[in-house]
């Protein structure tokens, strides 16, 4: 593998509503190597989850425009694809887990038929490209799965030709083994007697179950880059730490670039290796997680760290961040943070922010602050 | 993953379980009827009807003895045990004539509801889903529903009315009238749904599998829209008949006593002047459309239940330990896998949700 899977510049995102112009995501640029966990955190309102949805482009444009920039996965520029071949990409591509689990799932079929789509989705598009038996191949193992091809998502067919597909096509008729591929999802997202599960419908499952239908529907087509957009924002704290810790685990048996969404320094801490810190639609801090967690340089990444009730910060009272996230579509001018920054000066009234640049002595953190250097003596 | 995926069901297992699926879907309907009278009687009544109509199609000696259109002795009497609801002035049986009708007023009903249903509601579909400004489908969807205001601006009963007469008696004009004024409720209706659940999570998760757009229309937003659709096509069935009826009824319908059905029945009565003198000639066609309108509108109501999984579990009884306590599985894993009822997290209840 050469170069990142997903490789995003400069990316600008408007939503126009009315007369009004509201720019959600605006010059945001980061790189998602193959294989890594991506963390993006920031508060409610930052343009995280507009920024998640414009990657498979499933933003509804309109009201969204993608104003510029570039979204590169594996080579292609997403931005500049048609919408009518972005399916190919989806799903063995880039496949995604959602924040509301509760209606992600279609209520009108059985767990067993949404899952398959999505087997059978991956199934076809495989039969495409490789040779493939599924009887002979091994029955499960993510550790040993070929690491995800670089650019052939456009370029595989749709509905695959010859003879290889055919004979894939015609095991795909074969629904013992379609049940079987569905359950081996199941059984990876660690449910309980899946096959029960497989014959009832999404309202007979709890919130936690249904994520973890979700989890298992996005990684049974293996896409080479999976996106959660806060996946455990909708459910209540138990299910939680479930359905993380399941994360968690998932992560490291799964091979493949993760790109999660949270507002929960908590679970970026345990789960991500690079960090992008989002406030008002720009990012303002990128860069490993440790050091990111360790010595932060923007004064918002300090604010969220000392806010945040976890093992970074265990004395003292839990201080908020006064003040609110701008409104965009007039945001302040300056930097966009100086209105709730303990240490503004003139200079960040004045002027926009500087754009994110290496924190000096470090090899790719990055800031964009006036005075990341003093961040460090902030109390 | 040491999970025993080798033990999967066998063919045997697959044949028992769809078996019990149907078995649990025969029960579902009959809990469901049980739990809502009415429905209960408007299903009775409408397979009632349904089987009338075949008979008289195949066997019509077993309802009445006699034939279409045969005139009797026996004129203008009153219903008797020989004449149900009587005859008319030429010693016809209305009973019979009634019957003869059922036939032709089902099959025009459900002809002119059904393509008004498939008809409209591809375009309402194709109207609601790309509806995108600036696309081709914008364009086309613009088209459509214009169009579809232009014919909804029109009183229905009127237009129809209109072209009938223009069009000029016979079964074919019948349909072709009603149906030109039918299919644009189809639209609308099918359209405000595919807006509705277009943009709900679930097909934006169902896009983000990479499900094409073509799928995603015909089975995820097709399945959750078929629902209101169907209840209303079954009530449809009722109004089409009140339309057929007031069509025969203003004389512009089909030309009774040479083809029997009931809307010309009671305009020919009405007519010749019996409505006073001998009111079963008109009551006992009205009576037919009566129940049968009837019929077909309890059993939509009815329907709504069925179709929805949710309501259809809930009216199923909180029993049934194959129904629900799969749900209440321990989410964490544990080597226990046994589905014990009681064990672990209650199911979630429709609506509230952990």
């Amino acid at each position: 593998m050469t170069g990142p899977v997903l490789s995003i510049r400069d990316l600008t995102i408007d939503y126009v509503i009315g007369a009004g112009r509201f720019r959600a995501v605006s010059g945001v640029s980061f790189d998602v190597a193959p294989g890594r966990v991506m963390g993006i955190v920031g508060e409610t309102g930052c343009g995280k989850s507009t920024l998640a949805q414009a990657i498979p482009r499933l933003l509804p444009e309109p009201p969204a425009t993608i104003g510029g920039g570039s979204i590169e996965f594996n080579g292609v520029d997403l931005v500049k694809v048609p919408q009518w071949k972005m399916p190919r990409i989806r799903g063995t591509g880039i496949s995604m887990i959602f924040q509301e689990p509760l209606n992600s799932l279609n209520p009108a079929f059985r767990i067993y038929d949404q899952l398959a789509e999505a087997v059978r989705i991956r199934q076809a598009r495989d039969a495409g490209h490789t040779v493939l038996d599924r009887r002979e191949a091994p029955p499960f193992d993510y550790t040993r799965r070929p690491k995800p091809e670089v650019g052939d998502a456009l370029v595989r067919p749709l509905v695959p030709g010859g003879a290889t597909a055919k004979a894939a096509r015609r095991s795909l008729s074969g629904r013992r083994e379609l049940r079987e591929d569905v359950l081996e999802y199941l059984r990876l997202v660690r449910i309980n007697d899946p096959e029960t599960i497989l014959d009832l419908y999404p309202h007979e499952l709890s919130g936690g179950m249904r994520q973890r239908v979700m989890i298992a529907m996005a990684l049974s087509e293996r896409p080479a880059l999976l996106i959660a957009d806060e996946p455990t924002s909708a459910l209540d704290v138990t299910i939680q730490a479930q359905v993380l810790t399941l994360m968690k685990d998932l992560i490291e048996e799964v091979d493949t670039s993760i790109l999660f969404i949270s507002h929960d320094l908590g679970v970026i801490a345990e789960t991500a290796d690079e960090l992008g810190v989002m406030y008002a639609g720009k990012l303002v801090e990128l860069g490993p997680v440790d050091e990111i967690f360790g010595s932060p340089r923007h004064p918002y990444t300090k604010a969220l760290l000392r806010a945040a009730p976890t093992r970074y910060k265990s004395d003292g009272p839990l201080l908020s961040i006064p003040g609110s996230v701008p409104n965009l579509a007039k945001p302040p001018a300056g930097c966009r943070f100086h209105p709730r920054c303990p240490i503004a000066k003139d200079v960040c009234r004045a002027e926009p922010a500087p754009p994110l640049d290496l924190v000096a002595g470090t090899a790719s953190h990055r800031s964009a602050c006036h005075f990341a250097a003093e961040v460090p003596q902030l109390v | 993953m040491s999970a025993p995926s080798s033990t999967g069901p066998s063919a045997g297992a697959l044949a028992v379980r769809q078996v019990r699926r149907a078995g649990r879907a025969v029960h579902t309907l009959t809990r469901v009827l049980r739990a809502n009278p009415l429905t209960l009687v408007g299903f009775v009544l409408v397979v009632v009807i349904a089987v009338t109509a075949v008979l008289v199609l195949v066997a019509p000696h077993l309802l009445t003895p006699y034939a279409p259109d045969q005139g009797t002795t026996d004129y203008t009497q009153g219903p008797s045990w020989n004449h149900p609801l009587g005859t008319d002035g030429n010693g016809i049986d209305i009973y019979a004539e009634a019957l003869y009708a059922l036939p032709l007023d089902l099959a025009l009903a459900f002809a002119i509801a059904g393509v008004a249903m498939l008809g409209g509601g591809a375009l309402g579909l194709v109207a609601g889903y790309w509806d995108r400004p600036g696309t081709l489908g914008g364009a086309l969807s613009v088209v459509v529903m214009r169009v579809t205001d232009i014919f909804l601006a029109f009183p229905s009963l009127i237009l129809a009315l209109a072209i009938a007469v223009s069009l000029g008696r016979g079964v074919v004009q019948l349909v072709v009238a009603i149906l030109v004024t039918w299919w644009p409720y189809y639209v609308r209706l099918v359209r405000g749904e595919t807006l509705a659940v277009k943009h709900l999570p679930y097909v934006t998760a169902a896009k983000a599998a990479g499900v094409t757009d073509r799928r995603i229309v015909l089975r995820h937003i097709l399945r959750n829209v078929l629902e209101p659709v169907v209840v209303y096509f079954s009530l449809d069935i009722g109004t089409v008949l009140v339309t057929l009826s007031t069509i025969g009824f203003v004389g512009l319908g089909l030309n009774y006593p040479t083809t029997a059905e009931w809307g010309s029945m009671i305009s020919y009565y009405q007519v010749a002047g019996f409505i006073t003198a001998y009111p079963w000639t008109v009551l006992g066609p009205g009576a037919a459309i009566f129940v049968t309108v009837l019929a077909f509108s309890l059993l939509g109501d009815g329907l709504r239940d069925v179709l929805d999984p949710r309501s259809r579990r809930v009216l199923a009884g909180s029993g049934g330990p194959d129904s629900t306590s799969p749900a209440s599985v321990d989410p964490t894993p544990s080597p226990s896998a046994g589905p014990l009822p009681g064990e672990g997290l209650p199911a979630a209840a429709p609506g509230g949700m952990t």
